[in-house]
């Protein structure tokens, strides 16, 4: 059984008179510690298929399995759970709260897991710590560099042990140097056995997978076999 | 399981400390609105206590009071007064009165011993005074109605008439000249005080009752002024309630009494006070209202900053639903934000209140009553407030769609 199945996921958007298709018969599979890269031309689809990949969309048609979980079927209250412990995400712009130190950005998923307080400052303070960053913990994202806010993103995703990490371009802000730096930290994860897969454009950035699935067009056109 | 209520006041508190001045300058409608119920509520509670107690002192709100009607035409003011027969009469009706106590009363009146001379008020009184007053004697007895029957020679000294009269000498038994007729002195009242800031007569706004003097109503009436008819009389119920009753029964006796002339008028203090209560609850709904009405435009802001604040925060609330935030978590996120900022103009307005309040109450020589009740209504008010103001801009916040929000800049 595979981590993540789907089948014939269709995409329609509404743009008033206009229905827009952006995923057209989507068919996907990938097993439990892949890493995978989705590319695409940007319009491609491929941001939609993130999107539904984790639980923050609903595909109009098609049939969505996650962890032997029929997503495509759940309510949004149930999908929130899933989005909670399933899933974590990193942004091309971070996207950590601002006024928020980073203990905090990192404990926000525990929290909302419904963890204790103590618990939550333990766990935080350890992913924190794997991603080299503890000596930061009272700092707000605006007073660290690119690079290790993205690393406080990760900190954040992972820490909820999630099924799939996922990442929307995750190096386009940053310098190759900290980019780098973070495929490195991706590279660890999987090597540790954790799925992620990275949406992206930049080859370099996919050749770190194992596997790359192009879209176009909301199709996928080739990739969908092991690299 | 929502996220619980101490992580939702600690996001929201965080929110409101990044945002100082804002904040401050959102809930001062709230803060003026809470302070203007407070202030009016004490003044209007100090009115009706300080009135209640005035009327406590005077007899309390059992009493009644027959006057006459000086909204008639008299030809002679002697028209609407009573015979001793009549006053007989009018009491056997009202067996369930407590007090009956019809007087006379001169005013400025000379009272002579040996060299000295006191103008005062002369009262011609029944034994009853004593309860339609609430007031008896310190030392000897007060009249009786064997003094009122035989028309005796004695006279009832207030405290201060004593000692202006007889300094630091026992009265008692002594005797005292009131219009050539000498009067021995049985009893001295006790001293009547009720302090009254920025009241008349200094600081005792009883002082006057201490001045007067007490005879029985029929010796008064046949010996010392000749001049004088009987036209008030004070009765006493058992119970307010009572009082309304027997009012109206005193009235419709005298208006039988008196072949349908309207000549007196009776008054109860309880609907007296009914009365003044309900001109004071005018003016309270008024002022009330005006501040309710500022409570609701201060609601009104507060919404509209946080509808604001709900779009500035468009992003922010997608990433929290991106990381497992449901959509109840955010609707509560933004209400108890809504609720803390109320709250916290309430809790400012009950301290602005207080000190306006004694400030006020320092220099106006107003009495003011604050009681913990406001309090709970000035909490109450504003939590009430936020709920209100706070659920559209909250209901908004927890209805974007994520990936909409997520793409906001």
């Amino acid at each position: 059984m595979p981590l993540i199945e789907t089948t014939d996921i269709i995409k329609d958007y509404d743009m008033g008179k206009v229905k827009v298709r952006a995923l057209n018969g989507i068919n996907l599979s990938i097993e439990k510690g892949e890493f995978v890269a989705i590319m695409g031309p940007s319009g491609s689809g491929k941001s939609t298929l993130m999107h539904i990949i984790g639980c923050l969309d609903s595909p109009s048609e098609g049939s969505y399995i996650l962890n032997n979980l029929r997503v495509s079927d759940l309510r949004k209250s149930e999908l929130a759970s899933i989005r909670n412990k399933q899933v974590g995400f990193v942004f091309q712009t971070f996207n950590l709260l601002p006024h928020l130190n980073i203990l905090k950005n990192v404990e926000l998923p525990l929290m909302y897991g419904g963890i204790t307080y103590k618990e939550r400052i333990r766990q935080a303070k350890e992913m924190l710590a794997s991603v080299g960053l503890s000596d930061r913990l009272r700092h707000k994202p605006g007073e660290l560099s690119g690079g290790q806010r993205q690393r406080v993103a990760i900190a954040r995703a992972m820490v909820n042990n999630p099924a799939i990490l996922l990442a929307d371009e995750p190096t386009g802000n940053l310098d190759t140097q900290s980019g780098g730096d973070i495929l490195s930290i991706f590279n660890d994860l999987h090597a540790k056995g954790h799925t992620v897969i990275i949406v992206t454009h930049d080859l370099n950035v996919a050749s770190r997978a194992n596997r790359v699935i192009r879209i176009i067009d909301g199709k996928i056109v080739d990739g969908d076999i092991a690299a | 399981m929502a996220i619980s209520l101490r992580e939702s006041v600690e996001i929201g508190l965080a929110d409101i400390m990044t945002r100082k001045v804002r904040t401050g300058v959102t809930v001062l409608g709230i803060i003026l609105g809470v302070m203007s119920i407070m202030v009016v509520l004490a003044i209007v509670n100090g009115m009706n206590k300080s009135t209640l107690r005035w009327m406590e002192e005077r007899g309390g709100l059992n009493k009644i009071e027959v006057r006459p009607n000086w909204e008639m035409d008299f030809i002679n003011w002697k028209q609407a007064s009573f015979t001793f027969n009549e006053l007989k009469l009018i009491r056997s009706l009202i067996p369930e009165a407590k007090a009956f106590n019809p007087q006379i009363a001169a005013n400025r009146y000379p009272v002579q011993k040996s060299e000295i001379s006191y103008d005062t008020q002369v009262r011609g009184v029944y034994p009853d005074m004593t309860i339609t007053d609430e007031w008896e004697v310190q030392t000897g007895r007060f009249i009786n109605y064997y003094d009122i029957n035989n028309y005796n020679n004695v006279i009832v000294l207030g405290s201060t008439a004593a000692t202006e009269l007889f300094g630091n000498k026992n009265p008692i038994g002594e005797n005292v000249v009131v219009q050539n007729n000498v009067l021995k002195v049985i009893g001295i009242m006790q001293t009547k005080y009720l302090k009254m800031q920025g009241g008349w007569g200094g600081d005792n706004a009883l002082e006057y009752m201490n001045r007067q003097v007490f005879v029985p109503l029929t010796t008064m009436f046949k010996k010392t002024t000749l001049d004088q008819a009987v036209s008030n009389i004070e009765v006493k119920a058992n119970s307010p309630e009572e009082a309304v009753l027997l009012r109206a029964k005193l009235q419709t006796i005298i208006l039988n009494l008196k072949q349908g002339k309207k000549l007196f008028e009776v008054s109860s203090a309880k609907e007296q006070m009914d009365e003044m209560k309900q001109n004071a609850a005018i003016f309270t709904t008024i002022f009330v209202m005006i501040a309710v009405i500022s409570l609701l435009v201060g609601g009104i802001v507060i919404m509209n900053i946080m509808l604001a604040s709900v779009r500035e925060r468009t992003r922010e609330i997608g990433v929290r639903i991106a990381i497992g935030a449901r959509r109840i978590d955010i609707f509560i996120q933004f209400m108890v934000q809504t609720i803390l900022i109320t709250s916290l103009g309430g809790v400012a307005g009950i301290i602005l209140g207080y000190s306006i309040l004694s400030l006020v109450g320092k220099y106006l020589s107003m009495e003011l009553v604050a009681s913990l009740s406001m309090i709970y209504a000035a909490v109450f008010v504003s939590v009430g407030v936020g709920l209100l103001f706070g659920i559209m801009p909250a209901i908004r916040a927890s209805n974007l769609d994520p990936v909409t929000a997520l793409r906001n800049e």
